[in-house]
Formats: structure tokens, sequence, C-alpha cells
């Protein structure tokens, strides 16, 4: 029986690209990097958010960049570090979901997922070992099977771990933890039991609070009308939430 | 003796004979557009037959399941290599039928002490760009044609009957109405397997009455290219349950 691995067709055609040996040139490269990614687990499913800038050392490299990805009807991966390494795991993992569904005419279980983008980040270790393309990614989906929604991060090595209530990487993320445990703990409605306007605003308000202490995490701009990429993640599948709900949270 | 060019023309005429008739009992394919999108139907006692290739492009086949199933991967492989490599705007009907698979099928049809792919096939894309075809079919020998409004596959006389029958195809009909146009078609192909009768020969009730006789045993399967479909992918299998309402609202038989 043939394989049903899209990354074994392309080895097998010659089209997988080379895998980078370590090599001591690190510091002399910067790679484009800061980013403050969360998803939060909410009554209807899960909401993921990332804010829009890529920098550079202390440089705005882009002040647009999209940190969430849909990967298929169920599913987002919210990337932090290297954009070049993450988009490119971000299209792997979309491509390996597509090809196996159309090849064996069954979606790829949820384990069969996670598993799929365990092995394309430990395939970058040694990008990652190098300091020049560490990919820390959130990925989240909706269980059908248990009828929830799920978040999901990774170590470089490409460990698996799920989250209960919330998840945050990047570089902003350790400012806002401490926040989301408290809102999650000793707020008024525990992020699991807010429905969807409540979780909105919380996530939104918990980037901006990321933006306003790390430089490499990008704030709104309602001047240049840049806003932050939120995704639901629900029963009903995945939709990005408009900018018209995110001004009127914003303001 | 294959030296011999006689008989190399006589040993491809015996081949393309023996395909004719493993093929000619075969339950046609019935593809055409409306206005929301593509709709691919045929019936079936078992093995699926119509499948998603890439997000745009459906592929439905008739022959052996496993010459079949080797068309399909084959499609699927090239379709998401050239998606990966390139972008998913430059995988298209036309490259996939013209690079893709017509000359591996011709290759094996020439290919004599071989055994040639036992399939015709038919494929689908939604509003192909560079004025390409909607329509596909390829022949067991490699040829292949292109058509925009509707395309079938069967035995000859199947093709023949079902073309006959979808003169009266408006594109700008709705689903249902196109699904009871195809399975209509359907029955004038499958009509013509026993009866040589074309479609346009056929009363509504010769249909009506055929359908409500044959239908018994078979499996109806229904793909769809949905324009409007939130989703990358624009294929869409009809479930078993939406395939009950449709045609009871249809009323085809």
């Amino acid at each position: 029986m043939d394989s049903c691995d899209f990354l074994d067709l392309l080895r097998e055609k010659g089209n997988l690209p080379d895998e980078v040996s370590l090599v001591n040139s690190a510091e002399k490269f910067q790679s484009i990097e800061g980013t403050t990614i969360l998803a939060i687990r909410y009554r209807d499913g899960v909401l993921v958010a990332g804010d829009r800038r890529a920098t550079m050392g202390n440089v705005v490299v882009y002040d647009r960049a999209e940190k969430v990805i849909p990967i298929d009807d169920d599913s987002v991966l919210a990337i932090s570090g290297s954009p070049a390494i993450a988009y490119e795991i971000a299209r792997m993992l979309e491509m390996s979901v597509q090809y196996y569904r159309r090849s064996q005419l069954q979606d790829l279980s949820l384990d069969g997922k996670l598993r799929s983008l365990s092995r394309l980040l430990r395939q970058n270790l040694p990008m990652a070992m190098q300091g020049v393309g560490a990919v820390i990614p959130i990925y989240a989906l909706f269980d059908r099977s248990e009828d929830i929604g799920k978040i999901f991060f990774y170590d470089l090595l490409g460990a698996t771990f799920e989250s209960v209530d919330f998840c945050t990487t990047g570089s902003g993320s350790h400012i806002i933890r401490g926040a989301l445990y408290y809102a999650n703990r000793w707020g008024d409605v525990p992020l699991a039991k807010m429905d969807d306007k409540m979780a909105l605003e919380t996530i939104v308000k918990m980037l901006e609070t990321a933006a306003e202490y790390d430089t490499a995490t990008g704030g709104y701009n309602s001047t240049s009308l840049i806003y932050p990429t939120v995704m639901r993640v629900r029963t009903d599948g995945i939709s990005k939430v408009s900018e018209e709900e995110l001004k009127s949270i914003l303001g | 003796m294959l030296e011999d060019p006689y008989r190399w023309v006589e040993a491809v005429r015996n081949r393309r004979e023996y395909l004719e008739d493993q093929l000619k009992n075969a339950s046609p394919v019935v593809a055409v557009r409306y206005i929301d999108g593509i709709l691919l139907l045929t019936t079936t006692p078992g093995p699926r037959k119509v499948f998603e290739i890439y997000n745009q492009i459906s592929f439905a086949s008739i022959g052996h399941p496993a010459d079949i199933e080797k068309l399909r991967k084959l499609l699927i492989d090239v379709a998401h290599i050239e998606g990966f490599n390139l972008s998913a705007s430059d995988v298209n009907l036309s490259r996939l039928v013209n690079f893709g698979i017509a000359p591996i099928i011709k290759e094996a049809f020439d290919d004599l002490i071989r055994s040639p792919y036992l399939a015709r096939a038919l494929l689908a894309e939604l509003d192909p760009v560079n004025d390409g075809h909607s329509f596909y079919t390829v022949d067991p020998d490699g040829n292949f044609e292109g058509s925009n409004d509707f395309a079938a596959i069967g035995s000859d006389c199947s093709i023949k009957s079902i073309k006959s029958y979808l003169r009266r195809y408006n594109a700008e009909s709705s689903f249902i109405s196109a699904f009871d146009l195809a399975l209509r078609a359907w029955a004038c192909g499958r009509f013509a397997v026993d009866d040589k009768s074309v479609g346009e020969e056929l009363s509504d009730e010769d249909i009506s009455s055929f359908l409500r006789q044959q239908i018994h045993g078979y499996r109806i399967e229904c793909g769809v290219l949905e324009r409007q479909a939130p989703t990358t992918s624009k294929f869409r299998l009809i479930s078993i349950d939406e395939m009950k309402v449709i045609i009871k609202e249809a009323g085809s038989f």
C-alpha cells in the first residue's frame, strides 16, 4: 500500500527541501521574530488571537503579518517565532491534512494531526538550535468526538501538551500569562464559562496588554486600521472575527 | 509477433474492442453545470465512483475499481505536489489532463505486454481560468475531450443517448432541476445499454418508469463542486439523508 503521508510523497518525488545541518553562522544572522499569540477555551469552543507585528532585533519589519492560520475546517495554527519556517510548517501541515483526507477518503484523526505537527517541528530542530528558525506554535481545534474545543502547544523538540483553559506563547506571553490566570481563577466568570462576547473582549484586551509592555508585539492601530487576527474554532467551523467586531471592542 | 506492423495494429484494435466490451455494462456518470456549481451523478451497487481531487477539481470514473483507484491516486499526487511547489491557483484541470493523466493512460494502452487501464474518466473543474474547459473525459486509450456545459462517460451508446437527452440542459437551472436532469440523463444512458434508443426518443414517462424499475439495488451517488462553499475545498459528497430529501423534492420517479 502506498504511503498516505504527504511528506513521504514529497520525499519520494524529490520535492522535500534538504534538512539543514548545524552550521556556526548564527551570530552573523538576525532572524525576523517577536510575537504574542494566545488561545482561550470558552463556552462555544476556542478563540485564538495573534498580533500583527514582525520584528528583527529592535526594528519593526512588518505590521500586517497573519499569525493565525486555518489548517482545515476544524483547526487553526497560531505561530510564534521565525515566520519563514512557521509559514512553511503551517503550509506543510495544511497540505498533509488535505492530502490525507482526499487520498484516504477519511479525515485525519486528532492524534494524527498532532503527530504530523510534532514531526514537522522536530525536523526543524537544527534551525531552532542555531537560533534562527525556532517556532513555538499553538494548535487549536474542535474535537467532534467530544464536542469541545481543545488547545495544544509544543516545545522546540515537538513534544505535545494540552492546555486546559488557556495558552500563550511568544515574546509577550510572560506578560499576560499571570493576567490570564488571574482572570480565570478570580474573575467574575471563568474563561470556560464565558460567552462569545466576553471571551472576545478578554482575548483582545490581553493582546493589547502584551503590546503595551513588549516592543515585539504590535498593538492595534486605529489610524492604519491594523487589528489583531482573531479566529473562532467552534462546532460550526472556523471563522475569522471581523474588523468591525474588533473595532467595537478596541474603539 | 508484434514486430510485424500489421499484427501491431491488430493487437491495438483487439485491445480497444476488449476495453469497450468490458465497459459496455457500466453505470454511466453524468456531469452538468448549474447556477451555483457543478454536479456529478451516477449510481453504483458498491464502490464509490465520484471523488475529490483538489480544491475545485473532482473526478469520476467507470471501470475496474483497482484501476480507478490508481488513476485517482495519481491525480491527487500530481495536484498536491503542484499545489505545494507552486500555489493552489496553479493547479488546474487542463494541465492535470494534458500533462498528468492522459499521457500515462496512453502509455499503458500502447504497451501491448502490459494491462491497459480499464477505466474511462470524467474530470470537472469549477470556474476554470484561461478559458479552460469545465469538463474533460479521458478514454482508456488516453484520448481526451473537453467540454463546457455537460459531459458523460459510459459505453459508447450510453454516452450518445445521454448527450442527446442533455440538449434540454440549462446552465441557469437550480441544483434540484440539475439533479433531476442528470438523473434522467443517467436513465437514458442506462436504458441504451440494453435498448439502443437514444435519449431524445424517450418520453418522460418512459424515463420515470425505467427509473422506478431500475433504481432499486443501486445507490445514487452525487458529488457537487459548490461555488459558495465557505471552505477552500469546494467539493462535497451528498449524504444519504440529504439524497432522500433531494429525490423527494426533484420528483424524478
